[in-house]
């Protein structure tokens, strides 16, 4: 999402902070019904996940994942959410295991995809303020005080995900050279996010939902695990499968390609959700 | 298409509790399909698998999937296989009885019997031999059950293809007694109101009992065929609107070789379309309270061609192999009471309003489940994909189909309702609705509580307590309910039964 109210500073901070509250209280005493506190609708949201390289690192106790992500926006600065199992370690870490992987493969990465290249330049950024959600008060509490908002249909995903015991984790990003044309977003590429947790079975992400930028995901996903596998992405078909090695340990790799469309997309020329709408 | 039936198994990784009143099997039906969307299969056509997955309680307890790949023409000789038309391919409706599972499709081929203990198929129920001039069959995809469960009945008729739209013809009503396994037939005479055999086929069926006779009825969607076969080419083409859906009422006579329909009244009066799936509350032997739900979408129709947007499939990274077909509009869930003298008709349908999720929706309601103390009922909502909407089907509703610059997506629903008054069990906390869930659900559990269990192969196995869908209990997942080799399993389940036969 943008961000619209980034900071929060000086005197106007309890200020913003007890209006960010009451808006939650009363959100949460109608029910999470949006049309009671219209103020909570997200306005002009356009940040989305247009493409991922992920590298899944399965060894039959933790999934480790490597990302690195290519986001696009119009605005000057964001969050990235997702929801993550509450005993997962989510870090920065510049390791280099992506670019070991494309060595290896003798691959590009996203820029083997046609759909990629055709993306033109990206800005590199980094992730900073990571934070954790436990419940959709403290949620709904963190969008409304940053003035970024929220729709319903996306709120309910993540509903969903803290209904099953997950926790929503949150990361900002800032490109130097921001956009505020909605026909040219900004494309900022950040590198090293990872996230590790416990699991016996190899866990696939959640498709991306619509943000109103990109309606499609471009992806480059390569699993390693440490024994063959007949494991396939949900969505991805596989391009290629073989052997490496990395940090002196030997892999199997299976490589997916390819371009997925988002989740709760929407006709072209159709705006997001607002209220009193009735369909 | 694969050429034997075979099976897999593995285990899911479970987080939380699975409640001892689940011991027991929960059954499902997959569809495997090519991830390549260029690629284009109707939904109805598929390698079948099915799921049974076997619930060991405890915390976290252990969950074991047991897959059967279904050879589609298992068991026929050579000779009588008639390519595209398949003998069976069960990747929809479940119908269990003690150890037996009678799995079905939508609409075409003959239910597969399995043993659900060694989970290998027995037989097909293909009461009626298809030949040249009807080169398929239609069955019910839900069975009727008698009020004490003993015997289960589904239609069966031969399909066949003249002129321009797909026929029924030689229309049977078959018993299978439970407890002997002995079988009788019934030729169904239609309602002479009704008797236009474009569109009689019927994917619900139910059983209840009136001043000790006997009666079954029939959801008739009136779905109409255009052709037996895919679309060939996958193209735009003219829709033959579907007709509003009735229900047929046949009592069950003994004696008599031959059943006459009739009509239940009031039903094609609502004008719904695809009058689809059911519950019913038929204790006490003094008529029924029936719990079913209207699609409204051309389930006759494929997805495919330029959407109502003017977008070419091409542009449209939404489509998949086998799409269902979306709906036309919000639809309608119904309850209608018939006991003694007592004739009664309640409906619920609402529009997604996004500013008041706590209302809930009616857009493509799918599963419908009362409880065990038929107090409260289940309902899922498939929701809407606009960008999946065919422009050929919506033009060729022009009264019913939504205004394409007014919609927007509908995120997929559960409901719990308050099964007397059809009203949604409102309560400040929401725990009777769980937007974003798959449409796969059953109530299971025991006598003093009710567990709601939801299941898709990507999202896994979701259990909650009936009381509260605000709160998941047990979560269970595996990479490998995803995908056979590197096909996957779309469109996401419909249907999941809970059984006790381990």
């Amino acid at each position: 999402m943008a961000l619209r109210r980034p900071s929060v500073e000086g005197p106007d901070f309890f200020d913003f902070v007890r209006q960010a509250n009451d808006l939650t209280q009363k959100l949460e005493a109608s029910s999470w019904d949006f049309d009671k506190v219209p103020e909570v609708f997200a306005k002009d949201a356009a940040a989305d996940v247009v493409a991922k390289e992920i590298v899944h690192i399965h060894d039959g106790k933790t999934m480790t994942r490597f990302g690195r992500l290519v986001m696009g926006g119009v605005g000057r600065q964001f969050n990235l959410m997702g929801p993550i199992p509450p005993n997962a370690s989510l870090r920065i870490s510049y390791r280099g295991v992506l670019e070991e992987v494309n060595r290896q493969l003798k691959s590009k990465g996203l820029s083997d995809l046609p759909e990629f290249r055709k993306l033109g330049k990206t800005q590199d950024v980094e992730f900073y303020n990571y934070e954790i959600f436990y419940t959709t008060r403290d949620l709904i509490f963190w969008l409304i005080l940053h003035d970024a908002g929220s729709f319903p249909s996306s709120l309910e995903v993540m509903v969903r995900h803290i209904a099953a015991g997950n926790i929503v984790q949150s990361n900002r990003y800032a490109p130097t050279k921001p956009s505020k044309d909605l026909g040219k977003p900004t494309l900022m590429s950040a590198t090293g996010l990872m996230v590790q947790f416990p699991t016996p079975v190899v866990e696939w992400m959640d498709k991306p939902i619509y943000g109103g930028l990109a309606k499609d995901t471009i992806h480059v996903e390569t699993l390693l695990t440490t024994k063959p596998t007949e494991v396939s992405h949900p969505y991805l078909t596989l391009k290629r499968e073989g052997k490496l090695t990395l940090d002196n340990r030997k892999y199997y790799y299976r490589r997916f390609m390819g371009v997925t469309p988002k989740d709760g997309l929407r006709g072209p020329h159709i705006s997001a959700e607002k209220p009193a709408n009735r369909f | 298409m694969h050429p034997r039936s075979e099976s897999t198994q593995f285990d899911l990784f479970v987080r939380g509790e699975i409640p001892s009143a689940l011991a027991g099997s929960l059954l499902t039906t997959a569809s495997r399909r090519n991830k390549e969307r260029t690629l284009f299969s109707r939904w109805h056509d598929s390698q079948a698998d099915l799921i049974r997955l076997d619930l060991v309680p405890g915390k976290p307890g252990r969950i074991r999937a047991f897959f059967l790949s279904v050879d589609p023409y298992w068991k026929i000789p050579q000779p009588q296989r008639r390519p595209p038309f398949y003998a069976t391919q069960p990747n929809h409706g479940l119908n269990a009885k003690s150890d037996k599972l009678w799995a079905t499709n939508l609409l075409f081929g003959a239910p597969l019997e399995i043993d659900i203990p060694s989970w290998k198929p027995r037989r097909l129920l293909r009461r009626i031999v298809p030949d040249c001039e009807s080169p398929q069959i239609s069955s019910t995809s839900h069975f009727a059950w008698s009020p004490d469960q003993r015997y289960a009945y589904y239609h069966q008729s031969l399909l066949n293809q003249s002129d321009e739209l797909v026929r029924a013809k030689d229309i049977a009503i078959v018993r299978i007694d439970c407890e002997t396994g002995s079988e009788r037939m019934w030729k169904l005479l239609p309602p002479s109101e009704d008797s236009d055999p474009c569109g009689a086929n019927f994917h619900s069926a139910f059983c209840y009992e009136e001043y000790g006779r006997k009666f079954i009825g029939l959801l008739r969607t009136g779905a109409i065929l255009e052709s037996l076969k895919p679309h060939m080419p996958v193209t735009e083409h003219e829709v033959v609107p579907m007709t509003a859906s009735t229900i047929w009422i046949a009592e069950l006579k003994e004696e008599s070789s031959e059943l006459q329909a009739t009509l239940l009244p009031g039903i094609r009066e609502l004008g719904g379309l695809a009058l689809s799936h059911l519950d019913i509350d038929a204790t006490g032997g003094d008529g029924f309270v029936l719990y079913a739900n209207y699609k409204q979408a051309d389930v006759a129709e494929e997805t495919h061609g330029i959407n109502i947007y003017g977008e070419h499939p091409s542009e449209v990274s939404e489509h998949y192999s086998g799409m269902t077909v979306e709906a036309l509009n919000f639809g309608l869930v119904l309850r209608y009471e018939k006991r003694s003298a007592k004739t009664s008709i309640r409906t619920f349908n609402r529009p997604y309003q996004p500013g008041r999720t706590s209302q809930g929706h009616s857009w493509l309601p799918i599963n419908i489940q009362l409880d065990s103390q038929r107090k409260r009922l289940f309902c899922s909502f498939s929701g809407f994909r606009p960008r999946l909407l065919p422009q050929h089907i919506a033009k060729a509703y022009p009264d019913v189909a939504v205004d394409p610059q007014r919609i927007r997506y509908v995120p997929p629903l559960l409901m719990r309702f308050e099964a007397e008054t059809l009203v949604p069990d409102y309560d400040k906390s929401r725990t009777y609705l769980s937007y974003t869930e798959p449409m796969a659900f059953c109530v299971a559990g025991d006598a003093s509580k009710d567990y709601i269990c939801t299941f898709s192969t990507e999202t896994g196995l979701r259990i909650y307590l009936a009381d509260d869908l605000s709160r998941v209990i047990c979560h269970a997942v595996s990479p490998l309910l995803m995908n056979w080799r590197d096909s996957h399993f779309r469109p996401d389940p419909a249907h999941l039964v809970f059984s006790q036969t381990q």
